[in-house]
């Protein structure tokens, strides 16, 4: 009988996908955004001119990172290995990130039940938190973002309808 | 009651509370085996001759002690480093922290540079670097407020850098804390009345915002019915042996209850006003309460109602209709401001606007709130408020609580 089992984590291949794509997605929507909407601007011409972030799920992603490159704000692929971050924004494992990027339980509610680790400074943390809120208003449907924001926020018409034409023609085509 | 998917509760703190609990303290120390304790604390704490009363009472049970008065008012990681290396020359096996918080955080500070043999303390900085039990430590908190006796942070500044460390970890918990009624008994009553509202803004800001779980809700509640009740009676009479003991007691429940649920838009704007005006933290607590209440009402009104049973009593709560109960809760915090203004001859400020300094020079001019609603956005109480807050819903909180208006709740944008 086989009294030692060397467990291995399981690898939930739909779920890893699911994350990775989620979070490429976003990463990109990240880098649109900035280029697009002014709040989003501030927050990142407010940090310092290296600055670069990561987010992903532990042990082993995927992750996104996006950092500013020569004054402007890029994705900066899956990998954060070797590349130097002011902020690791780390959620715990793949089932919690399942949980928060398929909008059952909102950003906010996540940090409150301990599911994200932040790695740095928290001011650089708060300023990405509403990067991010952001960028998912401009991605998601009203109904869903509502589950995602601690508040929809009230945007004028013309923010509403061109920064989302705007975040997501600039997301797909890269630029 | 709310019961959350999923929560966190830890305070494995011992705690000794009495009239006589130093003496108590003494005993334990001893039957730890702890043979040399170094007491930490401030000028201000020896100068008013607690320490003769924490020496006397250690000599009880064991043959010596060292004291070391030199920590500011700011902790500062000079002082740290310097009495680290006391604690090691003199062979000391436990730090006794005597005073307020910046006593508690540069103890904790002393504690990981001699537990962890560190040589710089940065590298223990931020939240779970620390993955080992540290060194004996005892907190005898001095006021009735803080709650840092059972707190799991510290926060250290390095002056000569101008860098803030934080540090967080359930390590840094202190094995004991000793709540003594005589370590309060000469607090001013100005003093007094503002870290208690410290105190029932941790209790409440628990009870509401939004990492409130069952244990975090029985600790506010037990800390409110104790602090309402005794607070007006400390800060008009400062020698009641047994009121004072209840606030002491009061403050750690509700130390407890916001080390385990956090705390919002109170401390989110007070942490802000302190650090641009400077002015003395519980009197922020003080003034932004009622309008963090007000603020969350649209959110939170059915759980802030609740706050009303341990504030006004069994009567009362159940002749208020419920829809009234979160006003009413309101109006009974806006109400022991008042007549704490009154016991402490108008130095208890209601408002921004009648914070002075001790010239009589207002402390926080109208056209710094910008600035205040700015720096609120960099400080992290903000993830646990019910409601977002963004730029302009700060300025509109500074603004009515600059007046010492009640807020109107019809501006507030719900989500």
């Amino acid at each position: 009988m086989e009294l030692v089992r060397d467990v291995q984590a399981g690898k939930k291949p739909f779920k890893r996908a699911y994350v990775g794509i989620f979070l490429w997605f976003t990463g990109k929507a990240v880098q649109a955004a900035a280029r697009s909407d002014e709040q989003v601007k501030r927050e990142f011409d407010a940090l310092p001119d290296d600055f670069a972030f990561s987010m992903g799920c532990l042990p082993n992603g995927p992750w996104m990172v996006v950092g500013k490159e020569e004054g402007a704000v890029k994705y900066l692929g899956g990998n954060p290995e070797g590349r130097h971050q002011h902020l690791r924004l780390k959620i715990k494992n793949l089932e919690a990130a399942f949980l928060i990027l398929t909008f059952q339980e909102s950003t906010a509610m996540a940090t409150v039940r301990n599911r994200i680790i932040t790695d740095g400074e928290l001011p650089h943390a708060l300023a990405v938190m509403r990067v991010l809120d952001i960028v998912e208003v401009y991605l998601l449907p009203r109904r869903i973002a509502k589950l995602a924001v601690k508040r929809y926020p009230r945007w004028p018409l013309k923010r509403k309808l061109f920064g989302r034409f705007a975040v997501y023609t600039r997301t797909l085509l890269g630029f | 009651m709310i019961v959350p998917d999923y929560y966190e509760f830890c305070c494995r703190v011992k705690l000794l509370a009495g009239h006589d609990a130093l003496e108590r303290m003494a005993d334990v120390l001893a039957e730890r085996g702890i043979k040399k304790p170094l007491i930490v604390t401030d000028k201000g704490v020896a100068g008013a001759g607690l320490i003769d009363i924490v020496s006397k009472a250690l000599s009880v049970s064991l043959n010596a002690h060292l004291v070391a008065d030199t920590v500011p008012p700011d902790s500062d990681l000079r002082v740290v480093n310097e009495l680290a290396a006391f604690y090691r020359d003199e062979g000391c096996d436990a730090v006794i922290a005597v005073g307020g918080g910046s006593v508690m955080d540069t103890a904790k500070g002393i504690n990981i540079i001699v537990s962890e043999n560190a040589a710089d303390l940065m590298a223990f900085s931020g939240v779970g670097a620390l993955k080992r039990p540290l060194k004996p430590m005892v907190a005898v908190p001095t006021t009735a407020g803080t709650g840092s006796e059972v707190t799991q942070v510290a926060v250290i500044k390095d002056h000569e850098r101008h860098l803030k460390m934080a540090f967080g970890s359930y390590f840094l918990l202190p094995d004991m804390a000793v709540l003594d009624s005589r370590m309060t008994l000469t607090v001013p009553p100005f003093i007094t009345a503002m870290t208690g509202m410290d105190a029932i803004s941790h209790a409440m800001e628990a009870y509401y915002c939004l990492q409130k779980n069952p244990l975090s809700d029985a600790h506010s509640l037990a800390a409110l019915s104790l602090l309402y009740r005794n607070l007006p009676v400390v800060t008009e009479t400062p020698g009641d042996r047994e009121a004072r003991l209840e606030m002491a007691v009061g403050a750690c429940l509700a130390g407890i209850a916001f080390s385990n649920s956090m705390v919002g838009m109170v401390h989110n704007l007070g942490h802000a006003t302190g650090s641009v005006c400077g002015v003395p933290h519980g009197l922020c607590m003080a003034i932004f309460l009622p309008y963090g209440l007000e603020y969350n009402m649209h959110k939170r009104g059915d759980i802030m109602g609740e706050l009303l049973l341990p504030l006004a009593g069994e009567a009362e709560y159940r002749e208020t209709p419920r829809e009234q109960r979160a006003k009413k809760v309101v109006s009974l915090v806006r109400r022991m401001n008042s007549k704490l203004n009154e016991l402490t001859g108008g130095r208890h400020a209601r408002c921004l606007r009648e914070v002075v300094d001790r010239d009589g020079v207002p402390m926080v001019p109208r056209e710094v709130l910008p600035e205040i609603a700015r720096a609120a956005l960099l400080d992290g109480a903000s993830v646990y408020n019910p409601e977002e807050a963004d730029y302009d819903d700060n300025v509109m909180v500074l603004e009515a609580a600059w007046e010492g208006e009640p807020l109107d709740r019809g501006k507030v944008k719900g989500g």
